[in-house]
């Protein structure tokens, strides 16, 4: 990267937007702090103004009252086309410039700041390797690519001038589920990396929870109704409205936002192969699993012990029942859940990082996670982004 | 149409009608489709006429570009001047060349001046309403874009706006180049030499009608193609073959 900008916090102090002609303002008293290098997630209804509240943030919209501070700075001090020339912008159309290639999109802002080509080129050159795509496509027209690759060249664009602080207005709206994904989860490594202020506008509530470090709800007329991070937000709507938004189905979202070694596990009652079924039967008395576990020397499970496998004198070398699914202490929790539900079984061993048994998930530990308040505390403190690689790997 | 001029004659006072060629001719005499050998003989008669008719267009619809341009530029940020605007030009454009002629005679009198005003005239019509709808199609988003990352509004203007509206500013100067190639040929009226000069001079002979009238349709034809090369050269991205790859 470029010797980049240091990202800058976003603060709202006390913003209110009117519209001459309309006595509702379209932004109330709006007060947010963004820390540098975090996600801010706008959210909220169509017409709950949080496109309005991001664009105050580069002047596109005049604020009425109030203050936008970048890092120190109030933006009403700056001029607002050299403030927007420091501000990543992407947009949900992309917004790329029909008539001019790949390349010089990529380059627009080093051209209004008056790079000289050299540096620019090396700039744009070095942005088809972060987004991951081929160079060789800088010829092109933004037609000739397909939305997925649109939208990546569009955050390259955005990234032109290392801006310290990005605004992205629905930035996946119009992307296919499955390319947005991907597109989600690609931006997410790269901001592990680049660590920008980002302003984040959408009104898909599943995209504000998986991007967000902090995600604001806005309502009708430009209300905040509650800025916290997506765990808080899950697990303690602020009221109805927020409980109405965040869906029935919250319970599971916060599952998606934890992994397997978020949770206690219960021990399971190990059993070796060759071992007396006694001392199985024996270990198995008052153990949270009612069925053994049989591994092998190194821990690994090979399966659990059936009720016929403990008749017999020793444990068998292939127990009855698969130890079908292993799970991994960092598999994401929705999905650990998937895959007992679809095997149909109760209980799923979860492996560490060096392949063994950390202990045993069962959906009755799942359940009474989500029902118990002491549970949601623990949540709170180990709540982690789903993706965090880093990128290219 | 002859009547017409004949009578016209004396009122313009300047226009003559006369007949250069002999009629001994029997291709002549006979007025066939086409007389091939009088072509060649008489071709150097077109020469003046066509050089002044390619002329005149081009001043033409290089003034009305020009002042549809600055037009369009002044309503661009004042959009309640485009009605004004538009409207002035259509009724310009409804006047009768004939009638905006004589309207012109206490002014400017019979001559290029005259010529060069009507059609001029004529083009603005054309040439800013496409201008106009040219920067109105704009995509939205690629002016939001452009703002957004710091663009003053002259920079986008010029970087974004003009060059996405030139596919249809180009389309506007072809449709005013061809009609103003026509029109042309009415300035004869006005006393300019034109090729509309040989064509009425001779109206009831085939040759000189083929000959004044097809050398008018090959240069519509040869303005149109030039234009449309230049909007391929100027526009790549909107190449059908280009949207084919896409």
């Amino acid at each position: 990267m470029d010797a980049g900008h240091q990202a800058a916090s976003v603060s709202y102090r006390d913003v209110t937007k009117r519209y001459p002609g309309q006595t509702e303002p379209a932004i109330n008293h709006l007060t947010l702090d963004v820390p540098a290098g975090e996600i801010c997630v706008l959210v909220g209804p169509s017409g709950c103004g949080k496109t309005t509240a991001m664009r105050m943030a580069n002047r596109t919209v005049e604020i009425t009252e109030g203050d936008v501070l970048i890092g120190d700075t109030s933006v009403r001090n700056r001029d607002p086309t050299e403030l927007r020339r420091e501000m990543g912008y992407v947009i949900q159309q992309t917004g790329l410039f029909p008539h001019k290639t790949i390349a010089d999109n990529i380059a627009t802002v080093p051209n209004l700041l008056g790079w000289d080509n050299d540096r620019t080129q090396k700039r744009v050159r070095e942005l088809f390797d972060v987004i991951g795509l081929d160079a060789e496509l800088g010829g092109r027209f933004p037609s000739q690519l397909s939305g997925g690759q649109q939208q990546r060249i569009g955050v390259a664009r955005a990234l032109a001038a290392d801006p310290p602080v990005m605004l992205m207005d629905e930035p996946f709206g119009a992307i296919d589920p499955i390319n947005r994904e991907r597109l989600q989860n690609e931006f997410l490594r790269l901001q592990a990396e680049i660590q920008k202020t980002v302003l984040f506008v959408t009104h898909d509530i599943d995209e504000a929870i998986k991007m967000g470090d902090r995600v604001a709800i806005l309502k009708q007329g430009g209300h905040l109704v509650q800025y916290a991070t997506p765990a808080e937000l899950l697990m303690a709507p602020a009221d109805d409205f927020v409980e109405d938004f965040v869906g029935a189905d919250r319970a599971l979202k916060r599952l998606a936002l934890m992994r397997v070694r978020d949770i206690n596990l219960w021990e399971a009652p190990l059993a070796y192969v060759g071992q007396p079924t006694a001392e199985v039967r024996a270990k198995l008395e008052g153990a949270e699993v009612p069925h053994a576990l049989v591994v092998d020397s190194e821990r690994r499970p090979i399966g659990w012990l059936s009720d016929a496998d403990l008749r017999g004198d020793l444990v068998p070398q292939k127990p009855d029942t698969s130890p079908e699914p292993i799970l991994d202490v960092d598999d994401v929790m929705r999905d650990a859940l998937a895959d007992l539900l679809q095997t149909e079984t109760q209980y799923a061993p979860v492996m560490d990082a060096q392949g063994r048994i950390a202990g045993v998930l069962s959906v009755e530990i799942i359940s009474e996670f989500l029902v118990s308040p002491e549970a949601k505390v623990e949540e709170h403190a180990a709540v982690e982004r789903p993706v965090e690689r880093p990128l290219g790997e | 149409m002859t009547a017409l001029i004949a009578q016209l004659a004396p009122v313009l006072g300047q226009v003559e009608i006369h007949n250069r060629t002999g009629p001994n001719a029997p291709c002549q005499a006979q007025n066939k489709a086409f007389c091939f050998d009088w072509a060649v003989d008489n071709f150097d008669r077109y020469t003046t006429p066509l050089l002044n008719h390619v002329l005149i267009v081009l001043v033409c619809v290089a003034i009305g570009f020009a002042a549809a341009f600055g037009m369009a530029l002044i309503s661009h940020g004042r959009r309640w001047l485009i009605p004004t605007f538009t409207g002035t030009t259509g009724v310009l454009y409804t006047i009768p060349s004939l009638a905006f002629i004589f309207l012109l005679l206490p002014i400017t009198g019979l001559g290029t001046t005259t010529a060069i005003i009507v059609l001029s005239v004529y083009t603005l019509q054309i040439i800013y309403r496409n201008i106009v709808a040219g920067l109105a199609n704009v995509p939205p988003e690629s002016k939001d874009a452009g703002r957004g990352m710091g663009m003053t509004d002259r920079q986008l203007l010029w970087r974004v706006e003009l060059p996405l509206a030139l596919p249809e500013i180009i389309a506007g100067l072809r449709i005013a180049t061809v009609s103003t190639v026509a029109i042309a040929s009415l300035m004869v009226f006005a006393n300019v030499n034109t090729l509309g000069e040989p064509l009425y001079q001779q109206i009831s002979f085939k040759t000189n009608v083929v000959i004044a009238g097809g050398l008018m349709i090959l240069m519509a034809i040869a303005f149109d193609a030039l234009l449309l090369l230049a909007q391929r050269l100027l526009a790549p991205w909107r190449r059908p073959s280009m949207e084919a790859l896409a």
